[in-house]
C-alpha cells in the first residue's frame, strides 16, 4: 500500500475542526475556575471557590441526583423496549420489520421541539406534567433508538445458525435468548445503555416543556441559572457534566474494545 | 449410550421459495440405525431437505415421519434431533465443557448427571482434557469433534450432519472419516449426513441418494451407485466416467450390441431396447485396458494418446478415439504395460459387463 501523507491544507483544516470542536468545551474549564463573581475569565488567581459553591448547595447537588435518577430509569425503560424490539425485529427479519426499525429511529431524526411539544399535550392528560416519572418515560422513550441501533448491530454479527443450534438441542425461546443470544449481544445493550444513560442526562428542550417547578434536572437548573444570574457555579457544573459525559464514553470505549477481541 | 436406532421416512417431500423449487417431491427411507447420506451438488437441495428433517424449514408439501409417527408440524426444539452444523456453531462464550452440557442444561438434568453424561461425552470424541477451554482455543478438527459430543450427549432420536468435514483441511478430513464412521458403529444410531464430497459420501454412508436439482436421482448403497449408476449425472457425479454414445444394432443372448461410426461394442444387459435406439453407456476409466499386440477383448478401440498424466498410484491417460472422442483411462503405474507418450497409438479393451446403460438426464446447463 501507499503511504498517504497529508498536504498542509488536510493537516490545517483538520486543526481547525478539531479545534471548533473542543474550544467551546475547554473555555469553561478556566471560567469555573474564575475569582470573579461574574461569568467571566480568571483575573488574578485560580479560584475553586465555585465548585465548592456547587458542592455545597442543596439545590445543585438536588438536581444532580434527580437528573441521574431519571436517566437511570429512563435507561432502563429504553433498554429493555430497545433491545426486545432489536431481537424482535431480527428474528422476524421481513421487509415489515426494516420499517419498524425506522420508525425508532424517529426520535432523534424528528427535532425534539416537535417531540415536547407533543409530549406536552399527551401528558396534561395523563398527569405526567412535572412528575419524575413523565420525564423518565419521555427521556426512556426518546433513548431507544440507541439501544436499536446498537443492538441491532451486535445482532447482525451474531451467527443464526448458534441460534438454530439452540433450538436444534432442545432449547425453548426463552433459553436461547438468555443463554446463547443475550451473552452474545451484552456489548451492544451496555453500549446502547450509556448513550441512553448520556441523552437522558443532558436532554433540555423536552424538560424545558413538561416540567415546571418539582422536576428541575442539572440542564435545566444551568439553563435557568444563564437566564437568571451568571453565577460561574454554572460552569463548574458544565465541567463536571463534561468530565461525567466523557468518562461514559471512555467506559464504552472499553467495553468495545473487550468485544472486540 | 445405548444403540436406540430411529427409522426416519420422507415422503413426497417438496419445499417451495416462491416460484422457485428448492426440493421436488423427495421420499426416502432411512433405516433404524443406518448412514444415510444426502449427496449432491451444490442448489441440489440436499441442505433444504436436512433443514426440514430437523425442523427449521417447513416443508410446503409432504410429511416426514419418525417411527411412523408424522414430525411434520413439530417444532426443532421437540424434535429430539442431534445436530452438527456447517461450521460446528460452537457458544463461543462457552468452555468446551459447558457446550456440551448445554442440551442437557435446557432438559434441566442434575448437576451431577449431567458431569457424567458431559465427561462420557468427550471421552467419546477423546476430548477429556479439553473441557475448560473455550472453542476457538481449538483446532478445526477439534471444535468438530465437540460439536458431535454435544451433538450426541442427550442421546437423540437422530444425529443430522450438515456437511459435517468440509471445513477441514484433507488429511484432517479423512481422519475424521473414519472416526465418524467408527462413532457410527459404536453407537449404532441412525445418522443422516449432507455432502457434496463424494468420496466422503461413498466412505461413510451405508446408504447415499443423490440429488440433483432439488429431485431424487438415485438412491443405494455406494458399491451399487457406482457399479449400477442409472443415469449420466449420476455416473458422472459418483467417480468419473467415460460415455460412449451409439444406437442399438442387434439383440444378442445375455446383451446387445450397439454402433458408433464404424465402431460395434457389445454390452451386457438383462433386456435389449428397441433396434435403431439411442443409447448411452457409462464406462469407468479404470475398468479399460490396454490391449498387448494380437490380444483381443470383447470390445477393442484403436486410439492415440493425446494426453497423460502421472498421479503417483496410476497413470491418467486422454486417448483420442475416432467414435467416441477422448476417452480418460486410468492404469495402475506398478504395472503399466507402456510408458505414456503423446501420439503413442493405443488399443483400448473391455468386457461387456464393464460399462452400465445411463439415462441421459443431463441438460446443458449442467455440463459445467
Amino acid at each position: 500500500m501507499m503511504s498517504f501523507q497529508p498536504g498542509l491544507f488536510a493537516r490545517g483544516s483538520a486543526w481547525v475542526v478539531a479545534m471548533y470542536l473542543l474550544l467551546p468545551i475547554s473555555i469553561i474549564i478556566p471560567v469555573s475556575m474564575t475569582d470573579q463573581r461574574f461569568l467571566s475569565l480568571p483575573k488574578e488567581a485560580l479560584s475553586l471557590q465555585h465548585y465548592a459553591t456547587v458542592l455545597n448547595s442543596p439545590e445543585w447537588l438536588g438536581s444532580i441526583w434527580q437528573s441521574f435518577l431519571i436517566a437511570v430509569v429512563a435507561t432502563g425503560i429504553a433498554v429493555l423496549a430497545g433491545t426486545l424490539c432489536a431481537i424482535g425485529c431480527w428474528r422476524l427479519s421481513r421487509r415489515s420489520t426494516n420499517l419498524i426499525r425506522a420508525l425508532m429511529l424517529l426520535p432523534i431524526i424528528i427535532p425534539s421541539i416537535v417531540y415536547a411539544i407533543g409530549l406536552y399535550r399527551y401528558f396534561a392528560g395523563l398527569d405526567l406534567l412535572d412528575r419524575f416519572m413523565g420525564v423518565a418515560i419521555a427521556h426512556g422513550v426518546t433513548g431507544i433508538p440507541y439501544v436499536v441501533i446498537t443492538v441491532s448491530t451486535a445482532l447482525a454479527a451474531f451467527d443464526p445458525r448458534l441460534e438454530q443450534a439452540a433450538r436444534g438441542m432442545g432449547a425453548s425461546l426463552m433459553q436461547t435468548l438468555r443463554w446463547v443470544i443475550l451473552p452474545r449481544i451484552t456489548p451492544g445493550i451496555l453500549s446502547g445503555g450509556i448513550f441512553a444513560f448520556i441523552h437522558s442526562w443532558d436532554e433540555l428542550v423536552i424538560v424545558l416543556f413538561i416540567a415546571s417547578r418539582d422536576v428541575f434536572t442539572l440542564p435545566r437548573r444551568i439553563w435557568d441559572g444563564i437566564n437568571e444570574n451568571l453565577d460561574p457555579a454554572m460552569a463548574a457544573v458544565a465541567v463536571l457534566l463534561v468530565v461525567f459525559t466523557t468518562a461514559l464514553l471512555l467506559l464504552d470505549l472499553a467495553l468495545r474494545r473487550r468485544r472486540a477481541e | 449410550m445405548s444403540a436406540a436406532g430411529h427409522a426416519l421416512a420422507l415422503r413426497g417431500l417438496s419445499k417451495r421459495y416462491g416460484s422457485f423449487t428448492a426440493v421436488a417431491d423427495v421420499s426416502l427411507d432411512v433405516g433404524q440405525g443406518e448412514f444415510l447420506t444426502l449427496l449432491g451438488p451444490s442448489g441440489s437441495g440436499k441442505t433444504t431437505i436436512l433443514m426440514c428433517i430437523a425442523g427449521f424449514v417447513e416443508p410446503s408439501e409432504g410429511a416426514i415421519l419418525l417411527d411412523g409417527r408424522d414430525i411434520t408440524a413439530l417444532p426443532p426444539e421437540r424434535r429430539d434431533f442431534g445436530m452438527v452444523f456447517q461450521g460446528y456453531a460452537l457458544f463461543p462464550h462457552m468452555t468446551v465443557a459447558e457446550n456440551v452440557a448445554f442440551p442437557l442444561r435446557v432438559r434441566k438434568l442434575g448437576a451431577a448427571e449431567r458431569e457424567a453424561k458431559v465427561r462420557a461425552a468427550l471421552d467419546l470424541v477423546q476430548l477429556s482434557a479439553f473441557g475448560e477451554r473455550l472453542p476457538r482455543q481449538l483446532s478445526g478438527g477439534q471444535q468438530q469433534r465437540v460439536a458431535l459430543a454435544r451433538a450426541l450427549v442427550f442421546e437423540p432420536a437422530l444425529l443430522l450432519l450438515d456437511e459435517p468435514l468440509s471445513a477441514l483441511d484433507k488429511k484432517l478430513r479423512a481422519e475424521l472419516q473414519d472416526e465418524l464412521k467408527a462413532l457410527h458403529r459404536r453407537i449404532g444410531r441412525t445418522f443422516v449426513n449432507v455432502t457434496h464430497d463424494q468420496e466422503e459420501a461413498l466412505s461413510l454412508s451405508d446408504r447415499v441418494a443423490i440429488l440433483n436439482h432439488g429431485r431424487l436421482i438415485q438412491q443405494g448403497a455406494p458399491a451399487e451407485l457406482y457399479e449400477r449408476p442409472v443415469t449420466r449425472f449420476v455416473a458422472d457425479f459418483l467417480g468419473k466416467s467415460n460415455f460412449l454414445a451409439g444406437t442399438v444394432q442387434e439383440a444378442l443372448e445375455g446383451g446387445f450390441a450397439i454402433g458408433a461410426g464404424a465402431t460395434r461394442i457389445l454390452q451386457a444387459a438383462t433386456s435389449t431396447p428397441p433396434i435403431g435406439t439411442p443409447v448411452l453407456l457409462s464406462l469407468r476409466p479404470e475398468k479399460m485396458a490396454l490391449l498387448a499386440e494380437g490380444e483381443t477383448a470383447e470390445n477393442a478401440v484403436a486410439g492415440t494418446i493425446a494426453g497423460w498424466s502421472y498421479l503417483g498410484a496410476g497413470y491418467a491417460l486422454n486417448v483420442a478415439t475416432p467414435d467416441f472422442g477422448t476417452l480418460r483411462v486410468t492404469l495402475p503405474t506398478w504395472n503399466a504395460p507402456i510408458a505414456p507418450r503423446e501420439g503413442l497409438e493405443v488399443r483400448l479393451g473391455w468386457s461387456s459387463a464393464a460399462s452400465v446403460p445411463v439415462l441421459d438426464d443431463v441438460s446443458p446447463d449442467d455440463a459445467a
